[in-house]
């Protein structure tokens, strides 16, 4: 195989064999900033997983967003939604959700204003 | 600290501690500096995610207007801030061709709100994300950012200029900057803040 201009790999077994086909995650969609950590099971329960999923499990012993697991394995986010949703019913992950003060709007004014200290403290 | 780049140090939050994930978003013409701007501010090297416009993709059932779909891949770039123990922002910077902005209606819902940059030399490219956030009521802060050789214009003269709506903040800056970048983030959860008490 010969790397590309940006020295990756070219990729052998098409995308939607990760995900068996399927294109949806069972559950909900989950937003590309969702954070996922690893539940402390996770890695001894681990053995029958496919490469990919124990990649995740294993790296989100960091938090990492959807967003970064889809980056770090250079994958469509769509697939990465699919195993982190899988691995997520599995009680692999635990996925952290975005808390919004009211349906689809923005954060309240208490995660706001813990952000506004958090920035102008750097 | 002096830096705003995050002590890489910094140890990670203990397992079962809840987080709470936060999103800005960084818009503008192609070639305004989000790209810089995210790179400057992030305590890890940007990186890009990609969603596939395909049959394969997720949630991409509606986007029969899209005539090739079956090819088109969408990058953005992003970058993270660990703000405390408990919050993460991410900042996305979102796709500069306007035929993407289908995308953006995902990337919006839920954020604290969106930096756009404006190129003072090609004011034009910044119009239809203003019009976007605007009409989703997002809040949002316009970003000059001086690039070498650009006139200097008063405030009033750019505010006029892109029709901004009264208490939009206003911020010049330099994307190379990390210090500026973070002024113009702090600049918009205070915007984002007051809207929010309002």
């Amino acid at each position: 195989m010969t790397p590309d201009e940006r020295g990756h790999v070219g990729r052998v077994v098409p995308v939607y064999a990760f995900t068996r086909g399927r294109t949806r995650a069972a559950g909900q969609e989950l937003p590309l900033e969702a954070v996922v950590t690893t539940t402390g099971l996770s890695l001894n329960s681990g053995a029958s997983l496919q490469m990919e999923s124990r990649a995740i499990v294993e790296m989100c012993a960091r938090p990492k967003s959807l967003a970064e697991v889809g980056a770090a394995l250079r994958v469509p986010v769509g697939v990465a939604r699919v195993l982190v949703g899988d691995l997520a019913n599995g009680g692999y992950l635990e996925v952290h959700l975005p808390r919004t003060a009211d349906g689809d709007g923005g954060p309240g004014h208490e995660i706001l204003g813990r952000l506004l200290d958090g920035l102008r403290s750097r | 600290m002096d830096s705003v780049r995050v002590d890489s140090r910094r140890p990670p939050p203990p397992a079962g501690r809840e987080l709470i994930p936060l999103k800005v978003l960084v818009a503008g013409g192609f070639g305004a500096g989000k790209t810089t701007f995210v790179g400057a501010v992030s305590e890890i090297p940007p990186l890009t995610t990609e969603q596939h416009m395909t049959s394969l993709s997720v949630g991409v059932d509606d986007t029969a207007m899209v005539p090739d779909k079956t090819t088109t891949t969408v990058a953005m770039d992003f970058g993270r801030i660990t703000v405390d123990e408990q919050l993460i922002l991410y900042l996305f910077g979102t796709p500069g061709q306007s035929r993407f902005w289908f995308m953006w209606d995902e990337l919006a819902k839920g954020a604290v709100g969106a930096v756009i940059l404006v190129d003072l030399r090609r004011i034009d490219d910044c119009f239809p994300a203003i019009d976007y956030f605007e009409d989703r009521e997002l809040p949002f802060v316009i970003a000059a950012n001086a690039f070498p050789g650009t006139e200097v214009f008063p405030d009033q003269a750019v505010r006029d200029a892109l029709a901004l709506p009264e208490g939009c903040p206003l911020v010049r800056m330099d994307a190379r900057e990390p210090r500026s970048c973070m002024d113009a983030l702090v600049a918009l959860v205070e915007h984002a803040l007051v809207r929010s008490l309002g």
